[in-house]
Order: C-alpha cells, then sequence, then structure tokens
C-alpha cells in the first residue's frame, strides 16, 4: 500500500507536466548520447592504436633463428642507443596472446593461428625517447642481422593518439556541462512538482507524515527521469553507432571493427547508471530549499 | 500532558509573540485560549506543534520534550496531536472520504485499518452520507467537521484548535463546539484558540488569557471577559 501510493504519486506528478518531464528527459538523453557515442568512437580509435600503445614505436620481429642469448645481447645493446628510452621482449606466446586480444571477434583467424601458434614472430618492442625519433631507430634496426622486419608507427599512430585523446575530453567535458544542463532541467521539474503539491504537503507535515515519505515520489520522478533518458540514450547509441564509428576508423574492413556486444552492454548498464545518478542528484537538488523540515 | 516553562518567543523586529509562559495542561482537559489579535495564541499553538522553535524556554507535549526534539522525530510528535485551523486546509480534488483517508495514508497505515477508522470517524462527526462529496460542495461547518474528522481520525491523545468558528456563523459553531466536546469526553486534552466570546461564556471550561504574548489570567470556569485593557481600535483586525 505505502508503495502502491509512493508510486501514483510519482506518475500523477509526471502526468500533470508532460513537457517539462519530457524537456528533462531529452536533456539526460542528449547528454549520454553524446558520452555513450564518444566512448564508443573512442574505442574504435583505440583498437586501431593497438599494438603501439604505451609509447611504442617501432617494433623488429625477430627471425626464428635467433638464440635468446643473442636476443638478451640485441636488446642491451639497443637499450645503450641515446635515442632508446626502452626495449621489451615480446615472445612468441606473448605474441599469440596478444593476436588473441587482437581478433577476439574473428574466431576463424584466432583457430588458423592456434593450429600453429609458431608462425606469429617474437619481437622487440622499442619506445623512442620522443615520439619522433622512431625513424632514426627503425633505419638503425632495419640492418641488423636476424631482424625480419621493421614496423614503425608514424604519425598516423600519433594522429591516432591524439584523436583518442580528444575523444577523451570531449566525453569528459560533454559530460561535464551537459550533464550540469540535464541536473538543472531535472531539479526545475521536481521544483514545478513540489510546488503543485504544496498544499498537500503542508497537510502531509501537519498529520506527521515522515520526511522521507514526503520525499520519496520526487526522489522517484527524478530517478524516472535519468532512466528514460539513460535508457533512450543507451539505445540511440547500440542502434545508431555503427556509420560513425566506420566513418572516423582508418581501417577499410568493417568487419574488423565491429564493437563488440558485451562492451556496448557493459557501457550501456554505465550509461544507465549515469542516467539514474543525474536524476536523483537533480531531485535532491529541486527539494533543496523548497523541501526543508 | 501540556506543559510550558518559562516559554517566550520573539520575533525580529522586536514583537514578542510569547513572554515567559508557563503553563499546565492535565490529560483530559479543555483550554480555552483567549485573547486580542496578535495576542500570541496561534504562536502558542504553532510552538506546540514545533512548527517554530520558542526563543527561550521549554516546552513538552504528550511526553515530549518539544524544543530539543530531533528533527527526524517531529513527524512522531505531530502523530500524537490533531490540529484544526479556521479556513479547514481540505484538498480540494479529494472527497471527503479520501482527505480524512490521506492523512492515515501518508503515515502508512495499513489499508485494512483506514477502511475501518475512516467510517467510524466520519460517523463521529455526523457526515457519513456526505462521504462521496467534495469540499467544495460542503457548507463550511461540514467543511470543518471533516478537518476535525481527519485531525481525531488518528486518535490523538490532544487536539489543537485554531479559531475552530472563526469562519463559522453561530448556529454552526454551536454545532462544532458539540463535536469538540463530545471529542474531549472521549479523554482527548482539546486547546482552543478562540475570540468568540459566547462560545467561551457558555462552555465554562478553563480560560487562559493572554496579552502581547504573556499570559494575565487563567482561571478555572471562566468567561470571556477581558482583565487585559481594551485593546486600540486600530490595532483590532477583526472585530467581535
Amino acid at each position: 500500500m505505502r508503495f502502491q501510493y509512493l508510486f501514483s504519486q510519482t506518475i500523477q506528478s509526471i502526468r500533470r507536466n508532460p513537457l517539462v518531464v519530457a524537456s528533462a528527459v531529452v536533456a539526460v538523453l542528449v547528454t549520454l548520447v553524446l558520452v555513450f557515442g564518444a566512448i564508443v568512437v573512442r574505442w574504435s580509435i583505440d583498437q586501431d592504436i593497438g599494438r603501439w600503445d604505451d609509447n611504442v614505436r617501432v617494433i623488429a620481429w625477430l627471425g626464428d633463428d635467433l638464440t635468446i642469448d643473442q636476443v638478451t645481447a640485441l636488446q642491451a645493446d639497443m637499450q645503450t642507443w641515446p635515442e632508446v628510452e626502452q626495449v621489451v621482449y615480446f615472445s612468441k606466446a606473448q605474441a599469440l596472446e596478444e593476436f588473441r586480444e587482437l581478433f577476439a571477434d574473428q574466431p576463424a583467424l584466432i583457430e588458423v593461428v592456434e593450429e600453429d601458434p609458431s608462425v606469429l614472430p617474437a619481437s622487440l618492442r622499442i619506445k623512442p625517447v620522443e615520439a619522433g625519433g622512431y625513424e632514426v631507430i627503425q633505419n638503425r634496426v632495419a640492418v641488423i642481422p636476424g631482424v625480419q622486419q621493421v614496423s614503425a608507427a608514424g604519425e598516423e599512430i600519433d594522429a591516432l593518439v591524439a584523436r583518442s585523446n580528444r575523444m577523451r575530453t570531449f566525453a569528459v567535458g560533454t559530460f561535464i556541462v551537459l550533464g550540469a544542463a540535464a541536473l538543472v532541467l531535472i531539479a526545475n521539474t521536481i521544483r514545478m512538482a513540489v510546488f503543485a503539491r504544496r498544499e498537500e504537503i503542508g497537510i502531509m507535515r501537519l498529520v506527521g507524515a515522515s520526511n522521507w515519505f514526503i520525499r520519496v515520489p520526487f526522489l522517484l520522478e527524478g530517478l524516472f527521469e535519468g532512466i528514460a533518458g539513460g535508457a533512450l540514450a543507451a539505445l540511440v547509441v547500440g542502434l545508431g553507432h555503427k556509420p560513425i564509428v566506420q566513418m572516423l576508423s582508418t581501417v577499410t574492413d568493417p568487419n574488423a571493427i565491429a564493437v563488440p556486444v558485451q562492451f556496448l552492454l557493459q557501457q550501456s548498464l554505465l550509461v544507465l547508471a549515469f542516467g539514474a545518478g543525474t536524476g536523483l542528484l537533480g531531485s535532491a537538488l529541486g527539494m533543496w530549499g523548497t523541501l526543508r523540515d | 500532558m501540556i506543559r510550558l516553562q518559562g516559554v517566550t518567543k520573539l520575533y525580529e523586529g522586536g514583537v514578542v509573540a510569547a513572554q515567559d509562559v508557563t503553563l499546565d495542561i492535565a490529560k483530559g482537559e479543555f483550554v480555552f485560549l483567549v485573547g486580542p489579535s496578535g495576542s500570541g495564541k496561534s504562536t502558542l499553538i504553532r510552538l506546540l506543534l514545533r512548527e517554530e522553535l520558542p526563543t527561550s524556554g521549554d516546552l513538552w507535549v504528550a511526553g515530549k520534550h518539544v524544543n530539543e526534539l530531533a528533527s527526524w522525530k517531529v513527524p512522531l510528535l505531530r502523530r500524537s496531536v490533531g490540529t484544526v485551523f479556521q479556513d479547514f486546509k481540505l484538498l480540494p480534488s479529494k472527497t471527503v472520504y479520501e482527505n480524512v483517508a490521506f492523512a492515515l495514508e501518508v503515515i502508512g497505515r495499513p489499508r485494512s485499518v483506514i477502511r475501518q477508522q475512516v467510517p467510524q470517524v466520519l460517523r463521529l462527526v455526523g457526515l457519513s452520507t456526505q462521504a462521496d462529496r467534495m469540499p467544495r460542495h460542503l457548507s463550511g461547518g461540514e467543511q470543518q467537521r471533516v478537518s476535525i474528522a481527519r485531525a481525531f481520525v488518528n486518535r490523538p491523545l490532544i487536539l489543537f484548535a485554531d479559531e475552530p468558528t472563526g469562519n463559522l456563523d453561530p448556529g454552526t459553531s454551536v454545532g462544532i463546539m458539540r463535536l469538540l466536546d463530545r471529542i474531549n469526553r472521549t479523554g482527548t486534552t482539546v486547546v482552543m484558540a478562540t475570540h468568540d466570546h459566547a462560545i467561551v461564556d457558555a462552555m465554562r471550561r478553563r480560560v487562559v488569557e493572554l496579552d502581547r504574548g504573556a499570559v494575565v489570567r487563567d482561571e478555572s470556569h471562566g468567561g470571556y471577559q477581558m482583565v487585559s485593557p481594551v485593546p486600540d481600535p486600530f490595532e483590532e483586525a477583526d472585530g467581535e
């Protein structure tokens, strides 16, 4: 009976001002679509960056005929070069592990490699002192016997890293600015709801309704607005992210950049939680000063 | 049941709404608070309900130290008292039944209790046949009965009435007073602030007279006649 009463109060309140409630929901929706969208786009960029993480700019793929001692000597030698910050040895086992991660969404490819894991070469991963210094290293490594092939990440990767960082800044900035706007809009709907029910609230106080009993319908209203906005945002991004990700990605094969469903679901839950949090915070803000004891 | 000890309430601008008021009201008493407008009758009721805090002094209501009460316990205080106002304060969008049931709903009483107690109290105030009507279709006296039913439905120990007959004609007022008297005879303490000479003189109950916030008379079977000086006609808002 209690819960039924509280819910009916919330529903009545939403019915009284559907436009105002809609504006709050849309504010949450827009905020979270932009934030969620940026997170997904950033994820796809990070996929492209892949093994170039941690400032690795040059990879020396090693021939299978090198012994461990030779590799260790080579690593020690490179480490003495002035333009090298660090050299990390990456074994065949690690290479397989990395391959599994990078192509997690393409099990067929993994199966092929797992039949003969030795096709993946071991490598030395070199971090230059300065990001731009990779060319010198690349040229020096290329002539070392035993090194079969050299890959270097040039400006392309730097651009991707910069883009990834911009996405993060965009997500955080959007979340702060538009999030604040959404918060204020929710607070406003709650304020109007409190005003519409001020007579009732006065009588509730008079007959001894507890403060929580008075507040809960308003908290539920804010919660509803936040969750509705969050759920819609998750839907919009879940269904509509593909073309944007493909447009921004450097990889041409659309299958290779399909955002995994698990990642989307996980992030959707986060978006819902943020929506709910915004709703509760907004209603608390709306009641502030109007519903004190 | 009610005790005030040296209660003083000063408002900003130096208005004295209560001045060193000390008062004891026993269980089951019927007490009139009389005095001109602005003498502090309503302030005393607001202090006893913890709508306001005194500037100094202490109040106890139904065993609760009102001015020391933690704010989360204030609702519990208000559940043990009932309050009736001059302007009824009914919800216009709810029927008579719903207005009374509302008081129980919002303190979380189970539906079975509500179904039993609301018709009972409507019978007590004589409105059984009007349960489904809206307040705007009722006379002033009937509306005040609804508000008394709402105040009494939770069986409070104390009933506060602030000018309950202030908006009613004399004939209707008599009916309301009969009702308050009946409620008093169930053992409920009744404290009523009023301007109504006729009622106070007719009922011959305890009378506490206030003047500028101070108690100037406390008589056990009093009438309305004033010991305080005749108020300045320009200060007197409502002609009696």
